[in-house]
């Protein structure tokens, strides 16, 4: 274990979306192809069509160096996809991994274990597991932040658990609404916005004191959750009513705006919000200053995750 | 930031949670009817009548009416029974979307699912589409024949054609199929 190394960095790899960072320019959009088993860039330098990796990736997470790691729940698998496009490994993972979420310095992962309701940490490279920990029922949404906190949806458990990532000792767990599954930390990470898929709404957690600041309703099954780069509006996705809700940070209701059908995952880059429609298979583009959807763009089927890496991250990579 | 102190106090009650796996799957069904969207919404839209249109209904009860929040209680022609609640109602749209409540693998072979009916109009007459999203019956990685993503397919597939087939009957005016 490396606890200062896991304790450094900035980076806020979340399941479904990745918090939008301080870089400038363009940031690669990244959705997962749930059905069709591929993974996608859409923004619009789209380079090469996308990547097949076969038996269903579900989770999907962006390391710093702008790697992505995708969970295959079906195939006990955690493949990761390297800044140029190509896979760079698939790694074997004894269970089935879901939610994924990478350590700030890119060489740990936290995996949750859907159907045993564990939480594990895993070397990136060699797929090694570290450490295990039981936690709540069907883990969802994971996060880490900048503490080096693991922040763990229990959709099965209707709570949060906030682990160590170091020990993965269980340090809280907060009760939220029915069946939790996406995770969003705001961008200076105050606050850790948790959408419950049954209850139909949305827990505000304050991350320093870890307790519950409010919980508001969000749209019906909110899926995805994600902030805009100041973190002055939070964008919900809500599954069932095929729109998305944008709250601002006093949580009232700014807008609904129509997407595709059965939208799941969302990311924001600069103004614009991707959102993964699953059932539509395709992916809208939502203009942040107009709230109003844009264009929508066909995906392989079955999208559920989108992820941002931020430009800065992969001029770096390349160099 | 003082009014969040002052929000809804937690719901804490211990509900034994749905499980459901990892990968989601589709059902989605069509059916065009020769008769008016608004003659189909006027037998499809009642959330509780699904009982004088499916086929594979014996029958059907429903509480709370055509709000959110309404349920009703179907019990399939094979003995199982669906606990379904109202998520959305619109009628000026004509469409409805309802989610499952407790599984029950008899009825059907899911662990979970959500679902949306709509009617549009189609030259003349409707089209009905009726759409969802479920969850196989048995969500681990080895699930036996009978409830894996296929099983699930074939009796979602089959119980909204079935449906769609006995409401096109009904609204035509013709003997159910």
């Amino acid at each position: 274990m490396k606890p200062a190394r896991a304790r450094s960095g900035a980076l806020l790899a979340l399941l479904l979306c990745l918090a939008p960072a301080a870089g400038r320019g363009e940031d690669a959009i990244f959705v997962a192809s749930q059905e069709a088993g591929a993974v996608t860039r859409i923004d619009a330098d789209p380079g090469t069509g996308p990547v097949l990796l076969g038996a269903g990736p579900a989770g999907l997470a962006a390391a710093a160096d702008g790697t992505l790691y995708l969970t295959h729940p079906d195939a006990a698998a955690i493949t990761a996809v390297g800044p140029d496009g190509r896979i760079a490994r698939r790694l074997q993972f004894r269970g089935q991994p879901f939610g994924i979420a990478v350590s700030a310095d890119g060489t740990r992962l936290f995996v949750g274990d859907w159907q045993a309701g564990t939480l594990s940490r895993i070397d990136a490279q060699s797929g090694a597991v570290e450490a295990v920990a039981e936690i709540g029922r069907e883990p969802a949404g994971l996060v880490t932040d900048v503490a080096g906190r693991v922040f763990a949806a229990e959709r099965g458990g209707d709570s949060l658990a906030i682990l160590d990532g170091v020990t993965l000792e269980l340090r809280a767990r907060l009760p939220v609404g029915r069946a939790p599954f996406a995770l969003a930390l705001s961008p200076d990470g105050d606050r850790l916005y948790v959408g419950n898929v049954r209850s139909n709404d949305l827990t505000v957690i304050d991350t320093r004191l870890l307790t519950v600041l409010a919980t508001v309703p969000a749209g019906r099954s909110p899926y995805g959750i994600a902030t805009s780069r100041d973190g002055g509006e939070i964008l919900v996705t809500n599954q069932e009513a095929g729109s998305v809700s944008v709250l601002d940070r006093s949580l009232a209701l700014r807008g609904r705006i129509p997407v595709g059908r059965y939208p799941e995952g969302v990311a924001v880059a600069g103004h614009r919000a991707y959102v993964a429609n699953w059932f539509s298979n395709d992916v809208s583009v939502i203009d942040l200053d107009e709230h109003r959807e844009i264009e929508r763009r066909r995906v392989p089927e079955g999208p559920r995750a989108v992820v941002a890496v931020p430009a800065p991250v992969r001029a770096e990579a390349a160099r | 930031m003082r009014r969040f102190l002052t929000m809804l106090p937690l719901a804490l009650a211990a509900t034994a949670a749905l499980a459901h796996g990892p990968t989601p799957q589709k059902v989605e069904q069509t059916v065009t009817v020769a008769a008016s969207p608004a003659a189909v919404w006027k037998v499809l839209g009642d959330f509780s009548g699904i009982g004088t249109w499916h086929p594979d209904v014996a029958g059907s009860e429903g509480s709370g009416g055509n709000r959110e929040g309404a349920t009703r209680k179907v019990t399939l022609r094979n003995g199982g029974t669906l606990d379904e609640g109202l998520d959305e109602w619109k009628a000026e749209a004509m469409t409805y979307s309802y989610r499952m409540g407790e599984p029950d693998l008899k009825a059907l072979p899911v662990s979970s699912y959500s679902a949306t009916v709509t009617v549009v109009p189609d030259g003349a007459g409707a089209k009905v589409s009726w759409i969802g999203r479920f969850y196989r019956g048995d969500t681990g990685n080895e699930p036996p024949e009978e409830l894996s993503d296929e099983a699930g397919r074939r009796a979602m597939n089959r119980y909204f054609a079935d449906g769609l087939k006995g409401l096109k009957a009904k609204v035509e005016g013709k003997a159910a199929p």
